[in-house]
């Protein structure tokens, strides 16, 4: 219990939009939270991050569309490393059908939407990941 | 560069006499002593518009004693320019409707252009995919999943012709929304080379493209970004060679919108937009040009956020800055040179996804407040702003709603309808200042491209969101249906969300034909040229425009550039 939840936070490809991502970035580490902002970077570069700062959780930030293509590739190279135990979450602005299958069918753990307080990210990061620790 | 209130020696000509001011401050006082109530008075010195000024709970000519009409205010068309840049303003010419487009393949787009042609839309506001955005081919590997998503994918001139089939590119404007000067160096030649094929002679082509550094460095991230001095000489390479070639086409919007998106409130927005303007202009004044000849064509691009009346006086106070800047500082003779014309987009980052509809009201607010700011062109948001690019009906509703402010509202029958108020004079003084004392700080750290590259603008940036995000979490700033007057079902409220097209398999059709067809020697040998041009201080633009011509993609271009002038490094990792 005493390790901090360590956080991989990255923005998926070319999208630009950074406000968002960077502002969860600081609340995170507000809340206690050990967080890696990686900046742009594509699945395998992601991966590899999560692998090498031994992350429990990867966040993908994504308003440009690229979030069904890009971000369950991040799952499935995450469970090909044999990482189950990381934790996929994602945020920004895509179509809310989107956001559930990104759930349902892809193995994100939770989708956060805009209009999403701060304080149920973390919670819903806690809660994921509050158990294995 | 300090404000003055008044250059000359002769005494400014007040609205007010001393006399009439004084017995207004006496009867104000009694006013405030006897009339509000002990909890009125307590609100005093707790209000404060967005970016700070504070407001009063009522304003009198007092506020703006020191102000002239005749040097401060003048007349519409008439320095300063603060109730606008012409004279006639809307009754002469109505703002221009700049719905923006860009979807899918290039063909794609070409339906919703003449869409909204067809409804009476008056200019063509043009946007990309990401991979076009940051200068990659849509069959890149990086391009992956967002070719064609929330903008058009344009690999070639093939791609440029097809987004204008059966547009007369003697006749419409367009506005080339291409973010980077990296990307403004080939794509606004990718339209030019489409005109020259139609026979259409430069001079007649009109537009803008937006071509600013701040967006290449600062505002978005980016997976490869070129350094801020090398984005900031392609910039003025668009600039320089545009004005000289074509002369209808406005080579740079200084881009205050998407900072604004990104984070700054509404004074450092146009004092940012404003210190590139003065950046540019002396790099181009160095390059042997003079301030009349390019200045004319320098438009700047604002974003039009919630707090009503400081908005406005931001537009007015924006044209007054530039106007003493152009003249004070550049000496500027060409009239036309010191009128700051801007086109104005409202916040998208003020929509929210929850109850999407209520985004109608906050938008047609704040192009409200952008036809009283006396803007020369309009994008209304649509309402599905925080789900996706905009649907047909979403779209032709923000057409629809600059209609009604345009025709139905009356505010177009006169010029500057707002001016004379206390308070929007007050603010807009407030305005005039803040901005110019912001100009200044950035002067002081040795201008805006280093105040870039030593990530002092990304940390002001990041410094301004964690105070608004804060305000948000803490219920101080109220969000209609979010944080305020929330409902149980309001999150659920359903929206029909666009799909884009599927756009990959068709440009990666497309790219493999243009590779079989084209001359591959040509394209070569431009490329090489422009490979060693890329070492010199020659201007860049006429060997894009070569390589364009010679269907050389926008990905291979922009790859030499990446290669050649090597990646920089974002400040905030």
């Amino acid at each position: 219990m005493d390790r901090k939840i360590k956080v991989v936070m990255a923005k998926l490809g070319l999208d630009i939009h950074w406000r968002g991502v960077y502002l969860v970035s600081q609340f995170m580490k507000e809340a206690g939270m050990d967080v890696v902002y990686l900046g742009n970077k594509f699945p395998t570069e992601i991966v590899e991050a999560a692998i090498e700062e031994d992350a429990d959780v990867v966040g993908l930030s994504s308003l440009s569309g690229n979030h069904l293509a890009l971000g369950p590739i991040v799952v499935d190279m995450l469970r090909e490393k044999g990482l189950d135990r990381v934790k996929v979450f994602m945020g920004g602005v895509m179509p809310p059908d989107h956001a559930k299958r990104l759930e349902k069918e892809y193995g994100v753990q939770k989708v956060f939407l805009p209009d999403t307080p701060m304080q149920e990210i973390i919670d819903g990061i806690n809660a994921a990941v509050g158990n294995t620790h | 560069m300090a404000y003055r209130k008044d250059d000359g020696n002769k005494e400014p000509v007040c609205l007010f006499s001393e006399e009439h001011v004084r017995l207004i401050k006496d009867q104000y006082k009694d006013w405030f002593d006897k009339s509000l109530r002990e909890e009125d008075r307590q609100t005093e010195g707790k209000y404060f518009t967005h970016s700070g000024i504070p407001v009063k709970l009522a304003y009198t000519p007092a506020d703006i004693e020191n102000v002239s009409y005749i040097e401060d205010i003048g007349f519409p068309g008439h320095a300063p320019y603060l109730r606008g840049v012409y004279p006639n303003m809307y009754r002469g010419r109505l703002f221009t409707v700049r719905q923006l487009a860009g979807l899918g393949a290039p063909e794609d787009c070409n339906e919703r252009v003449c869409y909204l042609l067809d409804h009476g839309a008056t200019g063509v506001n043009i946007l990309f995919d990401m991979p076009t955005i940051r200068g990659y081919n849509s069959d890149d590997p990086e391009a992956e999943g967002n070719v064609g998503a929330c903008g058009a994918a344009v690999d070639s001139v093939w791609d440029m012709d097809a987004f204008f089939k059966d547009i007369d590119l003697g006749t419409v404007s367009t506005s080339i929304v291409t973010h980077l000067p990296s990307t403004s160096l080939v794509i606004p030649g990718m339209y030019f080379a489409v005109a020259e094929k139609r026979g259409t002679p430069l001079s007649k082509v009109a537009g803008t493209c937006q071509n600013d550094f701040i967006m290449e460095t600062c505002v978005g991230s980016g997976y490869e970004i070129l350094p801020p001095s090398v984005s900031f000489r392609m910039q003025c390479d668009t600039v320089e060679w545009i004005c000289k070639n074509v002369p209808r086409f406005n080579p740079i919007s200084f881009n205050g919108y998407n900072l604004r998106e990104a984070g700054t409130d509404a004074v450092a927005e146009v004092a940012i937009g404003i210190s590139n303007a003065i950046a540019t202009a002396e790099e181009l004044i160095k390059r042997g040009m003079k301030f009349d000849d390019f200045a004319p064509r320098m438009s700047f691009f604002w974003d039009l956020h919630n707090d009503f009346f400081e908005e406005i006086a931001k537009c007015r106070a924006s044209r007054k800055v530039w106007y003493k800047v152009a003249k004070e500082r550049f000496g500027a003779q060409n009239a036309k040179s010191m009128l700051m014309r801007f086109h104005v987009q409202t916040a998208g980052v003020t929509l929210p996804a929850t109850e999407p509809l209520n985004n109608i009201a906050r938008s047609a607010i704040q192009g409200l407040a952008a036809v009283l700011g006396g803007c020369q062109s309009l994008h209304i948001d649509s309402f599905d702003e925080a789900y996706s690019a905009p649907t047909e009906e979403a779209a032709l509703v923000s057409l629809r709603t600059q209609q009604i402010i345009q025709t139905e509202t009356g505010v177009c029958s006169t010029v500057d309808p707002l001016a004379g108020s206390y308070y929007v004079e007050y603010l807009t003084d407030q305005m005039v200042q803040r901005i110019f004392d912001y100009i200044s700080k950035i002067e002081g750290l040795g201008g805006l491209v280093q105040a870039v590259e030593s990530g002092w603008l990304h940390r002001e940036i990041v410094s301004y969101n964690n105070k608004y995000q804060e305000k948000i979490e803490n219920g101080q700033m109220k969000i209609v249906g979010v944080n305020y007057m929330k409902t149980d079902n309001s999150k659920t409220a359903p929206i029909q969300v666009f799909e884009y097209p599927e756009t990959y398999s068709r440009q990666k059709a497309k790219l493999e034909r243009l590779r079989k067809e084209r001359n591959d020697r040509n394209v070569e040998e431009a490329l090489s040229i422009l490979r060693q041009k890329c070492h010199t201080t020659e201007n860049l633009y006429p060997y894009c425009l070569d390589a364009v011509r010679n269907l050389a993609t926008l990905g291979e271009i922009e790859e030499l550039f990446r290669e050649e002038f090597g990646l920089w490094s974002f400040p905030l990792l």
